[in-house]
């Protein structure tokens, strides 16, 4: 399992419906400025009019961590990528980074966005992967 | 100061109700003597403005319990000091308190975040964010990528603060360690490794501010409160240039100095908020002891530890003491101040510098104690 479970609410319906359609969400203010989508004002100018508009999906690798699991016996600890992408409209996310080892990772590499679920119960989640 | 550390079967305000009740009587003070109390709670919360019951106060003149996480500690002592000289309350209680640890249950278990099911929380825990370690580790990465900073520049603090806590009777973990422990020691989250982290404790400090007037009458030697400021860049979880970069360290150290009259030239002990190696370097840097990005190569350079001449995290901080959030940089303080750290103790300790942080370097609040009232 690469994410975990998580449900809507009525602050996330909206988010959650873009992912289950394969795109991400940010906010937008009447100006032009873009959000993080749990934005509650623009944080460009502080416009509380915002609508959705989905992001392309490209990204800009800002930082990453490798996570490591609790050792446990012989068994080779999990590891999870975590990373924080600047997508290219300008805003930050933080997400998993999928489908690599990390082994030679570096600021400014190029990632794109995918959606991934724990199960068919939960929601889709925006997780990162080298483009 | 109650016991600290793995001191189990305790609630926090049991806790919180001995600290206050050993701080008055340190003060040579009576608990009925106290008309200001400020209250503040950790992981395992528990703690409120019921606390007044707890110690049998009756009317108080202010009361209130504050949360700015790490940074809560110093943002108290700036808020009682601000009720005294503007006569809102004459004998302030400032407390803060926490219980996580249990027996056999290991200390990351113990402090984790319980992962939220459901909206933004809920859908941070499934991309896999959950609590402060991998926060702390993208900053650090940053500041690394940045500036070229090193795991074993890290190594240095976390070796210098142990053995500070060899000396401190207090502290929870006193055994020496090496820089090559320190690169042997797992990964938590790359590039931060256990040893670069902070221990997990259980215990209450408490810390009792008044006038200078009346403190001068009291049993132990007074501590002034010579400058304060804080910092909140604003930025948690949102696009933030200087994040993992410069924190409100850079804002606050500054003009909680000028507002003393000092200089850090002036400085003779500095007490850093030390939840991670990384957040003492990057304070260090942002307060100007060395320039930015240079945090690295300063402190590998034998300025840190007993033999050093930076008299900084001199009671093993929260990595080799105890972890009781904001209070274990202030109480540090204000042993150093007063002059009764014993082995551990710096021959100048006019002038200490502290330093709170909260959330993940969100929240900044600096003060600056001194043993004489305007010194300089």
């Amino acid at each position: 399992m690469t994410v975990g479970p998580v449900a809507r609410d009525p602050a996330t319906a909206e988010f959650f419906n873009g992912t289950a359609a394969g795109r991400f969400l940010l906010r937008r203010c009447p100006a032009g400025h873009f959000s993080e989508p749990q934005a509650a004002a623009c944080t460009s100018c502080a416009s509380t009019d915002l609508g959705w508009a989905p992001a392309a999906g490209h990204a800009t690798l800002v930082s990453w961590t490798v996570v490591w699991g609790r050792p446990s016996g012989d068994a080779e600890p999990d590891r999870t990528i975590l990373v924080i992408g600047e997508l290219d409209e300008g805003p930050w996310w933080w997400s998993q980074l999928v489908d690599t080892d990390g082994a030679s990772l570096a600021v400014g590499q190029r990632l794109r966005l995918e959606f991934r679920r724990a199960d068919a119960e939960h929601e889709a989640v925006p997780v990162f992967a080298l483009a | 100061m109650t016991a600290v550390g793995k001191v189990y079967g305790r609630p926090p305000a049991d806790f919180a109700a001995e600290a206050v009740r050993r701080a008055v009587a340190d003060a040579g003070l009576q608990v009925s003597h106290v008309d200001g109390l400020l209250t503040s709670s950790g992981v395992s919360g528990g703690i409120s403005v019921d606390l007044q019951r707890d110690l049998g106060l009756g009317e108080l003149r202010m009361l209130s319990h504050l949360q700015s996480y790490g940074a809560t500690a110093a943002t108290m002592i700036q808020v009682a000091a601000l009720a005294v000289t503007s006569g809102t309350a004459s004998v302030v209680a400032c407390v803060f308190a926490d219980s996580p640890l249990q027996p056999d249950v290991g200390a990351g278990a113990a402090y984790g975040t319980r992962r939220t099911a459901a909206g933004w929380w809920g859908l941070l825990g499934a991309s896999g964010v959950i609590g402060a370690n991998p926060m702390y580790a993208l900053a650090a990465r940053r500041h690394m990528a940045r500036y070229g900073t090193t795991t074993e520049q890290f190594g240095h603090i976390a070796v210098a603060q142990r053995a500070w806590a060899a000396l401190n009777p207090a502290a929870q973990q006193r055994a020496p360690i090496t820089l090559a422990d320190h690169q042997a020691s797992r990964w938590i989250c790359d590039p931060l490794r256990l040893l670069d982290c902070c221990l997990v404790s259980n215990g209450g400090i408490a810390v009792i501010v008044t006038t200078a007037e009346r403190a001068a009458g009291l049993a132990q030697p007074p501590v002034h409160v010579l400058g304060w400021s804080q910092s909140h860049p604003g930025q948690y979880l949102r696009r933030h240039p200087d994040f993992g970069l410069v924190t409100g360290a850079a804002t606050a150290g500054p003009a909680a100095l000028d507002m003393a009259g000092v200089t850090l030239a002036d400085v003779d002990v500095v007490e850093l908020y030390d939840c991670y190696t990384f957040t003492v370097l990057v304070t260090l840097e942002d307060y100007g002891f060395c320039a930015k990005g240079e945090g690295g190569p300063f402190v590998a350079s034998g300025v840190l530890g007993p033999a050093g001449k930076l008299r900084l995290n001199t009671g093993g901080g929260q990595l080799s003491g105890y972890y009781l959030w904001g209070m274990t940089p202030v109480a540090e303080a204000i042993i150093q101040a007063r002059g009764q750290g014993g082995e551990r103790q710096a021959d100048q300790h006019d002038i200490v510098l502290v330093s709170g942080n909260g959330g993940v370097l969100d929240h900044h609040a600096t003060l600056v104690l001194g043993s004489v009232a305007g010194a300089s």
